[in-house]
């Protein structure tokens, strides 16, 4: 689903060139749940910005679904993003003016989907998440676990082929970074191609595969689980 | 001993924490003041936008307020100018009601010796613009307004004289008392009193007086030469038919005006109706109030005369307090709309604030301090845009005044200007810092640390009800700007039942004197020439008077017809292009014609007649005399517009007499500045020494709607204020708004929304707030604007397209102020907006 060859970013502030990526490479198949690892400031965000199609890479190959996506632009990026590719933040994310309805809605709004069928999908998605009881609510009034079960119900909602995590359970207590952990993992099941980027070694063996990261570059990769791809290789 | 110094020591310490209080106060103070600046330093945006909008504000408030202190200062200047009326009155004599500013010549001798109230009078009767020439010059200079006048003049006004005796100045006849800028234009000089000056080439006057100029705001302020009136034969006349003077009476101290109403009108008993039962024998004041006519005398105060006169003919320009209304709104306005910028700005700058004043507040900070804080930014603000608005009013006073037609100057030497000032500023910084001190300091710690200021959902908010309150204003002002211009556009264009286009009209043709009638005929055989007409009636507003007619069949008062008398030449109707629609024009070759007259369409509408049925009828004026001069009608033509257009057409006769007042002519050519050369030379050959004046018809006809025209250029000017002041505003607020959002934005990206859709949604945002000011303020603009339009008899319909147009216009400018805005939030990079959080 995902090629990445010597992809590269720079950033370049006014004395000095940071290399954010530097000639990173992997692939991720259809369907796998991944982890990628490394410290602070390695380059995790970045790589998952760009293969969220928020940014665009400096140099280096990124092919998704058989497209060769890097050097698209903004338009051709945003376009392919609403239909594909879901994410879940640290922070949340959520709208604070809008309901935990209408924070889920909004990409289907996006996507041009029609008021009666967004409503059917809004509310069979937090059905599942078991936050229908909140749908009136606004993100102030929810604690950490349900803003971030309302995120990732913002994310599927879509019925994307890939969910970029950055770190989910980074502002949750273990508890409720488990269920959230739980969910992605019923998601993955159930077909969802998940990249996840972790501090935690914990929520890191939920996934199939480990990459670890250090300066922009791939060191190791611990494969945890058997994988079959419910396509062929 | 008793203890002289009233001290104890109790008293002593007192002081001292008294002293020590006031010490803490002021390092609190300076604290605060400290505090302000630093934090008005630390947002130079917000600063720069509030002290810009407020101090526009205030200049154009300031402006407002000076020019409506001087309408309202009209004639207060004269001593014991609360003591001074003048007698108007309302007269209906036939056709319809006239307003008169003037009365008969013997009202103020009756005043004197009937009434015990009155201490003093004084007539004037106005003479117009009028040729002199001094005995040391050979030319003649014009003087534009002159009139006779009583020699109470100068003690019923407190007036003095530069040189020459006021006791005895103006009691002879062909004396006058002229301004020093007269003198100086006559003589060179204001040691006159003694030389002389001849009038119209005719009468010689002796100057026995000279005056300073009158001031700029009174009602005499354009009057240049006083003649005295014992020169005037009229004016010892004992008719009240005819009414002429204005005139002025000072009553005594504790005067009860509602007593003076009543024998006012007791006059029509005592005076006027043995009057005229000479002409009509067997009248009574039954009989005359059965006709349905009525003669009503009054009172104005004399500072009331400028805003509240709705007679049709003042001395002095007229000034109206609707429109000084309209400016105190406007103004008014001008200073709420800064205000409420700054209240917008402020509180929505506040949430970035939320976050200080939640630990200020957790760090035991209490209310009132961080409302005293608060307060004293506002106030500095305010101080420092006053500043800027002296500076801005005193730069735009001189386009003001030409703007306003008036000559008004900053008062810099008055005190009380300064404490109006100050008072002012404080006012204004207290109220428009009192919202945002209330709104912020009541943030609740707890949430405002949780990073959110203000609680979610309600979007009905105050500050969208100013921005809603500030584009309603500016819509209601670009609807009345829109009526104004478009009436003004309407009267010139309007068809006047003559053509003003290519006339040329050559003032004071008299001094040629008997030479008048060679120029005419030197004129009239210029290429460039089509017509010409020599008469002292031009068809265009203008002091004139009425007078009784009545039909030979009905020589009764019911049946009097209040018409004007115009003299005119056989060539005036072809020269204004004036339409018959019966009978014939003047023939200068009949003999009859001399006692012929042709009369307008509205005069058949009193008369009751048709145009066919009025032919060949006569009238005849109201003489005493008892031989009356009966006049037939010729002919009937085309009503035409005379009047300003705030006026009905009314009855006029036309007559073929000789009056040379002025020469009007009609050109057949493009080439203006060679016609008129061509004339100049006539004239300088026909009526040597005599200056040549000219001015075109349309140009005349123009000024005669200036005020309107000053009211509309105001309007322009503070109306585009205000929209600038409320784009101010909320291009503020946008910024504000898109900041507070980015991360909001942000997601959106991220899910899939696109510039365009993001732009949209914040632009939407705010239109949506213009657009429901626009449904309440076109409306509203529409109502108060056709209350204007009512002053004009022929006025336009407020169209659709002109509300329509206001709506375009008010919502065009504030999408290209929030645009910018939006755009520049939707294109941010969503991963940088997201970082920051
Ligand atoms: N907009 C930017 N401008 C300049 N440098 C940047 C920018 N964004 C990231 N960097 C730099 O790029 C490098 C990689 O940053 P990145 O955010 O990808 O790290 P990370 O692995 O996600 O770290 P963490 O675990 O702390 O989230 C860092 O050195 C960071 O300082
Ligand atoms: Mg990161």
């Amino acid at each position: 689903m995902i090629t990445i060859i010597d992809l590269e970013k720079y950033y370049a502030t006014e004395e000095v060139r940071t290399i954010a990526l530097n000639k990173l490479s992997f692939k991720v198949r259809e369907g796998e749940f991944v982890a990628i690892m490394g410290p602070s400031g390695c380059g995790k965000s970045t790589l998952l910005n760009i293969l969220g199609l928020l940014d665009d890479p400096d140099g280096g190959s990124f092919i998704f679904n058989d497209i060769e996506v890097a050097g698209f632009n903004e338009r051709k990026r945003a376009e392919l993003r609403k239909h594909n590719i879901g994410f879940v933040f640290q922070s949340f994310n959520l709208i604070d003016e809008l309901t935990v309805f209408e924070n889920v809605e909004l990409p289907l709004i996006y996507t041009g989907v029609k008021a009666a069928e967004r409503k059917e999908r809004v509310d069979a998605v937090l059905e599942k998440m078991g936050i229908m009881h909140r749908r009136k609510h606004f993100p102030q009034q929810l604690s950490g676990g349900q803003q971030q079960r309302v995120a990732v119900a913002r994310a599927v909602v879509n019925n994307p082929k890939l969910i970029l995590a950055d770190e989910p359970t980074g502002n949750l207590d273990s508890s409720n970074g488990n269920e959230v952990m739980d969910l992605l993992t019923e998601l993955n099941e159930a077909g969802t191609t998940i990249i996840m980027v972790t501090h935690s070694e914990h929520d890191a063996k939920y996934s199939h595969r480990i990459i670890r990261m250090l300066d922009g570059q791939k060191v190791t990769e611990n494969i945890l689980a058997d994988y079959k791809s419910s396509v062929a290789p | 001993m008793p203890d002289l110094t009233g001290f104890h020591p109790d008293s002593y310490r007192d002081c001292e924490v008294y002293q020590s209080k006031i010490k803490k106060r002021a390092i609190m103070f300076r604290n605060h003041i400290k505090i302000a600046f630093r934090s008005l330093k630390n947002q130079p945006f917000f600063t720069l936008i509030n002290t810009f909008g407020l101090a526009i504000g205030m200049a154009g408030s300031l402006l407002i307020g000076l020019y409506i202190y001087d309408e309202l200062s009209y004639d207060k200047m004269f001593a014991d100018a609360g003591r001074i009326y003048r007698i108007d009155m309302d007269i209906k004599f036939g056709g319809a009601e006239i307003k008169s500013a003037e009365t008969a010549p013997p009202m103020a001798a009756a005043l004197q010796r009937d009434f015990a109230e009155v201490e003093n009078t004084v007539r004037f009767r106005i003479l117009g613009s009028n040729l002199f020439r001094s005995s040391d010059k050979s030319a003649n200079i014009k003087e534009l307004s002159t009139t006779y006048v009583d020699a109470t003049f100068f003690d019923m006004f407190g007036l003095e004289l530069i040189d020459g005796n006021k006791e005895t100045a103006l009691k002879e006849a062909n004396t006058l008392v002229m301004t020093r800028t007269a003198a100086e234009n006559h003589f060179g000089s204001i040691n006159v009193v003694g030389k002389s000056l001849l009038l119209n080439n005719e009468d010689t006057y002796v100057v026995t007086g000279v005056m300073e100029d009158l001031p700029k705001n009174s009602f005499l302020k354009d009057y240049s030469i006083f003649m005295a009136m014992a020169g005037n034969v009229a004016s010892r006349e004992n008719i009240w038919g005819s009414n002429n003077y204005f005139t002025f009476v000072k009553v005594l101290p504790a005067t009860r005006m509602d007593h003076f109403q009543l024998q006012l009108d007791g006059l029509l008993e005592k005076y006027i109706l043995p009057w005229a039962q000479k002409t009509f024998p067997g009248m009574t004041a039954a009989s005359f109030a059965a006709s349905g006519n009525y003669i009503r005398y009054h009172t104005i105060p004399l500072t009331n005369i400028h805003l509240h006169s709705d007679n049709q003919i003042e001395m002095g320009e007229k000034g109206t307090i609707q429109n000084v209304y309209i400016l105190s709104f406007i103004g008014f306005f001008l200073i709420f709309l800064a205000c409420v910028n700054f209240m917008n700005l402020s509180t929505a700058h506040s949430l970035k604030r939320a976050k200080e004043v939640g630990i200020r507040k957790t760090l035991g900070s209490n209310r009132i301090q961080l409302i005293v804080q608060f307060l004293t930014e506002s106030s500095l603000i305010s101080f420092a845009s006053m500043i800027l608005a002296v500076i801005v009013a005193f730069i735009a006073l001189p386009f003001f005044n030409d703007l306003a037609g008036r000559t008004i100057s900053i008062p810099f030497t008055e005190p009380l200007f300064y404490v109006a000032i100050l008072l002012f500023t404080m006012v204004l910084g207290l109220f428009s810092g009192s919202y945002p001190a209330f709104v912020i300091s009541r943030f609740i710690p707890v949430e405002t640390l949780k990073g959110n200021g203000f609680k979610n959902g309600s979007k009905w908010n105050i500050r969208s009800m100013l921005v809603v309150f500030q584009f309603g204003i500016a819509v209601f002002l670009i609807v009345g700007t829109l009526v104004i211009f478009q009436q003004l556009q309407f009267i010139q264009n309007k068809d006047l039942g003559y053509s003003k286009e290519q006339v040329l009209v050559i003032s004071d043709s008299y001094a040629a004197g008997q030479q008048v009638n060679a120029f005419k005929h030197e004129v009239l055989s210029l290429s460039a020439v089509k017509s010409a007409t020599l008469s002292s009636f031009m068809p265009i507003a203008s002091a004139r008077s009425n007078s009784s007619f009545f039909r030979e069949d009905a020589m009764d008062q019911k049946f009097a017809i209040q018409m004007q008398t115009w003299d005119v030449d056989h060539d005036y109707m072809k020269t204004f292009g004036m339409e018959l629609i019966a009978g014939r024009g003047f023939n200068n070759q009949s003999v009859a014609d001399s006692t012929a007259t042709i009369i307008n369409e509205s005069t058949l509408t009193t008369l009751g007649l048709s145009a066919q049925e009025a032919l060949g009828k006569r009238i005849t004026e109201d003489v005493e005399l008892g031989k009356p001069v009966f006049y037939r009608i010729i002919g009937v033509i085309k009503d035409f517009h005379y009047e300003s257009l705030r006026e009905d057409i009314g009855a006029l006769g036309l007559f073929l007499n000789k009056s040379t007042g002025s020469m009007a002519v009609k050109l057949q050519t493009d080439d203006f500045a060679s016609a008129i050369s061509s004339i100049e030379n006539i004239w300088n050959e026909q009526a040597p020494g005599q200056p040549f004046n000219y001015r075109f018809m349309d140009d005349a006809f123009d000024t005669s709607y200036n005020e309107e025209r000053r009211l509309g250029n105001i309007f322009i000017v503070f109306t585009s204020l205000s929209i600038f002041i409320a784009c101010l505003g909320l291009f503020g607020l946008a910024a504000f708004n898109a900041q507070k959002r980015t991360k909001e934005i942000g997601v959106r990206k991220v899910l899939g929304a696109s510039v365009s859709q993001i732009t949209f949604g914040l632009t939407t945002d705010f239109l949506k707030l213009v657009a429901i000011a626009t449904a309440i303020a076109l409306p509203l603009g529409w109502f108060v604007m056709n209350i204007w339009l009512q002053d004009f008899s022929y006025r336009i319909q407020i169209s659709w397209e002109i509300l329509a147009f206001a709506a375009f216009l008010v919502i065009l400018i504030a999408i290209l102020t929030v645009s910018y805005q939006s755009i520049k939030a939707a294109i941010a990079n969503p991963v940088k907006s997201l970082k920051t959080e």
